[in-house]
């Protein structure tokens, strides 16, 4: 069904002859923009890195075994006691900032991703309901949504992680909890817009069963905007879990994600041991921001009104 | 032999400087008010302000209110105690000039002469005695000092400067216990609410300093006593703020903000000490850091599992060689190098060196993680096991960070660890309920003697008899039981040091707590000033002077 939509868009504005796949025309509009490709690339990079963080890293920071608080706080470059190189320096556990940091992607990633596709399954399914169904159904779902979105996001997570306890299925759970709410407007709102055209009514004349519509008819046209917020909130529910471990709520201390090992380092910033905070911060921002300009990116190529 | 607690200079002194705390002990001449120097003197009385910031929260002016080390430092500056304290932990004279047992249950106080309330009037026997009356009733205090009080059943006031109390069994620890409570005034006091003394309008003590204003959460203004009966302090007046981040307390005083701090955050230290506008002062603390392990069930310890994750059919932490490798497999100054980066000092027992009660015979547990795997295999164990260990992360000096470099040590030596921390409010709850199988905590011994960790934490726990209140892991030993339970009732002040000594040894060998180290109290100030560094946390104006910087 995107195809039908999103052939009709390429069709009214592209005046090339040869037929162009909706895919191609997304990957010519997407590779136009070099800091996109940019973007692109480092995002890979980094979930490569992420994936084969086991292999790479010099050390598994999670196994206690292999830290030593005898290197605690050494300087990048410095030789540890059995001959092997710091090269971002230790924190104060002894722990190897460059593996602290590859393992650290994992949990980010891995959070980020996980929370941010179930809170897309979750929201945009509330979202798709509230529009089809209206009435009483979308009154209620739309005003929990107002609900949720009128507290800060940091504050819903703390409440949340305030009761579940600490761990990273629970930081998963309070970042879907955050996020749902973010999709059901956004998928509403189109939705709204989309079950007015005539292919729904087409369908609703043809007496398909109600899930056959939402789902086979009106989702896909839905599909474009909820692609561009989800990546925005990858990076949100990053930069979220990243902030709750560094207010001590996130992952155990013995299993530091990025925003963790930014807190260990964050008391030694005036004493100038800068490395513990200072790398770990760098990973998180050129994570964010890649994920931001392919998202910026994937916006400008989707958007059918964007386009020239 | 019936002690007698006649204080006299001389004795006092050599306490000091020998370090040998026992309260000092019978004869010699009493000697004059001036004589006997509870505020180690100052070296000159000056117009200059002392501007301080502490890291702690006052919550209130009333000295009676809730103890904590905030509100006990203020009160300290307004009113003052019968027996006095030391920076090194020492009993001095302060209201009373004198104390002793007139018989096993009496004690008596002999009151200093000639003090004035700062509104003039005099000081009497009759507000001690209001002020211990006052102590179990204020109204909604969240932690008072009613513990302290409740042993006194009679108050016995024989003439305006003399005082009995009646206890119902000898009891040899009144006069230290007596060091924290800050004596009020009957004329002022009576009917006065919490919110009477934070105004001011019951302010009123006998200390070095005069109230003058306050602000929750902010800061306290006080000026000198002129009129004050022992020597003058160096500063016409004191500010006395809360600046709660350590980065911004550090940088208060770099900026020549504030004179003195407490509570120098251990990272900063290092530059600091380096920096020559700084003066740091140190002293080893009454905190003792320490681990707990559950001993309230003999199997099913929850966080605790074969290396498979399956429970074990037995509590470990029951075999005392279980406790001994764990305790042993603790590297303590690695601990005390690199985490607390030399603010602590590695301890087997509870107190400083040299303190009534420390076993000079018992060595700081010496690290062997073989011997610790051979005793782990000899229990029954020779793959270990899984626990975890709990802590808080914002109550001790760099506490979460200490349970990983235990976790660490553990580990190598086969107790796979993993930590948990979490805030001290969750923490205490869950510690009280026994939910963990292995907790980080502290315990600041303020009364300066070995008795109090073995009274609150040793003690089999007994909640009608008020004992082992603070023993939530409930350690449980008959025979450690006993030899307690006589220390207290021992008067005698040498042979309870004997007795004392002994206790704290069988707790050692059987390993009741893990400790780890004792903290080091620290104050940075600038150069030319100088702070008597307490044992007890406080921060004393009057202990603060002029040096040549």
């Amino acid at each position: 069904m995107i195809a039908d939509g999103s052939a009709l868009g390429a069709a009214s504005s592209t005046k090339t002859r040869t037929i162009e796949t909706p895919l191609r025309r997304i990957v010519r509009e997407f590779s136009a923009s070099s800091l996109a490709l940019f973007g692109l690339f480092v995002l890979v990079l980094v979930i490569m890195v992420a994936i084969f963080a086991p292999a790479i890293a010099p050390q598994n920071p999670y196994d206690l075994m292999q830290l030593d608080i005898v290197d605690g706080r050494l300087p990048p470059g410095s030789q540890s006691m059995a001959g092997m190189t710091y090269w971002l320096g230790t924190d104060d556990q002894g722990r190897d900032i460059l593996s602290g940091i590859l393992y650290g992607l994992r949990i980010s990633l891995g959070v980020g991703v996980a929370s941010a596709f179930v809170a897309a399954v979750v929201g945009a399914s509330l979202g798709l309901v509230a529009a089809y169904a209206g009435g009483r159904a979308e009154t209620v779902i739309m005003r929990v949504v107002d609900l949720q979105l009128s507290f800060p996001a940091i504050l819903v997570a703390l409440m949340i992680l305030a009761v579940l306890g600490k761990g990273v299925m629970n930081v998963v759970l309070a970042l879907i909890m955050v996020e749902w709410a973010t999709y059901a407007r956004t998928t509403r709102s189109t939705a709204l817009v989309e079950r007015n055209k005539e292919y729904i009514e087409a369908a609703e004349c043809l007496v398909l069963p109600r899930w056959r519509i939402l789902f086979r008819h009106l989702l896909p046209n839905c599909l474009p905007p909820l692609i561009v917020i989800s990546t925005v909130q990858v990076a949100r529910a990053i930069a979220l879990e990243a902030t709750l471990s560094f207010l001590g709520l996130g992952v155990p201390v013995t299993e530091p994600s990025l925003g963790l090992l930014i807190a260990n380092g964050y008391q030694y910033m005036l004493s100038g041991k800068f490395w513990i905070s200072f790398y770990p911060g760098i990973a998180l921002l050129v994570t964010i921001v890649a994920i931001n300009l392919v998202g910026d990116q994937l916006r400008d190529v989707l958007n059918p009104r964007g386009r020239s | 032999m019936k002690p007698r607690f006649l204080a006299n200079r001389r004795d006092a002194l050599k306490a000091l400087t020998s370090c040998v705390l026992a309260p000092p002990l019978a004869a010699g001449a009493l000697l004059g008010a001036g004589a006997t120097d509870v505020w180690a003197a100052a070296d000159g009385v000056s117009e200059r302000t002392l501007s301080l910031a502490i890291g702690g929260a006052v919550t209130t002016i009333d000295p009676h209110f809730y103890s904590n080390g905030p509100n006990n430092s203020v009160a300290r500056h307004f009113f003052e105690r019968l027996v006095g304290r030391t920076a090194k932990a020492t009993l001095v004279p302060e209201l009373a000039l004198s104390w002793q047992a007139v018989s096993d249950t009496v004690w008596e106080f002999k009151l200093r002469p000639g003090i004035k309330w700062h509104d003039g009037k005099d000081f009497t026997a009759d507000d001690v005695e209001f002020t211990i009356k006052r102590i179990p009733n204020v109204p909604n205090s969240p932690g008072g000092f009613a513990g302290l009080v409740r042993v006194i059943r009679k108050i016995e006031v024989v003439d305006p400067l003399t005082i009995r109390f009646h206890t119902p069994n000898p009891y040899p620890l009144l006069p230290t216990d007596l060091t924290n409570i800050g004596i009020v005034s009957r004329h002022v006091g009576e009917g006065a609410s919490t919110a009477d003394y934070n105004s001011g309008k019951a302010a009123i003590g006998t200390g070095p300093f005069v109230f003058k204003s306050y602000q929750p959460g902010s800061r306290i203004e006080m000026v000198r006593n002129e009129s004050y009966w022992g020597p003058k302090p160096a500063w016409s007046k004191v500010d006395f703020r809360i600046i709660s981040n350590g980065a911004a307390r550090t940088a208060a005083l770099l900026s020549g903000d504030v004179d003195l701090i407490d509570a120098v955050p251990t990272p900063d230290l290092q530059k600091l000490r380096q920096d020559a506008r700084v003066r740091v002062s140190e002293t080893p603390s009454l905190r003792v850091i320490y681990l707990t392990l559950d001993r309230s069930r003999d199997s099913n310890v929850p966080f605790v599992s074969d290396r498979d994750g399956k429970p074990l059919p037995t509590n470990p932490f029951n075999d005392v060689r279980v406790r001994r490798a764990l305790n042993i497999s603790i590297n303590r100054q690695a601990l005390v190098d690199r985490i607390m980066e030399g603010m602590a000092v590695p301890t087997g027992q509870w107190l400083p060196a040299g303190l009534f009660g420390h076993n000079p015979d018992v060595a700081v547990p010496a690290y062997d993680p073989e011997m610790a795997k051979k005793l782990l295999a000899e229990a029954g164990y020779p793959n270990g096991f899984r626990l975890t260990l709990h802590t808080s992360n914002d109550r001790y000096p760099n506490d979460a960070m200490v349970a990983q470099a235990v976790a660490q040590m553990w580990t190598r030596v086969g107790v796979q660890t993993a930590v948990e921390a979490i805030p001290f409010s969750v923490f205490s709850t869950r510690v009280a309920r026994q939910e963990f199988a292995a907790g980080l905590r502290g315990w600041g011994s303020g009364s300066g003697e070995a008795s109090f960790v073995l009274r609150e934490i040793l003690t089999t726990f007994d909640a009608s008899a008020s004992q082992g209140t603070n023993n939530p892991m409930r350690y449980s030993n008959k025979a450690l039981d006993a030899a307690i339970a006589e220390t207290i009732r021992t008067v005698d002040d040498v042979k309870r040091e004997t007795l004392l000594r002994a206790a704290v040894k069988m707790a050692a060998d059987d390993v009741g707590i893990i400790s780890l180290f004792m903290l080091k109290n620290a104050w940075a100030s600038k150069k030319d000033i100088e702070i008597d560094a307490r044992m007890d946390e406080l921060t004393v104006s009057s202990g603060v002077r002029m040096v040549k910087g």
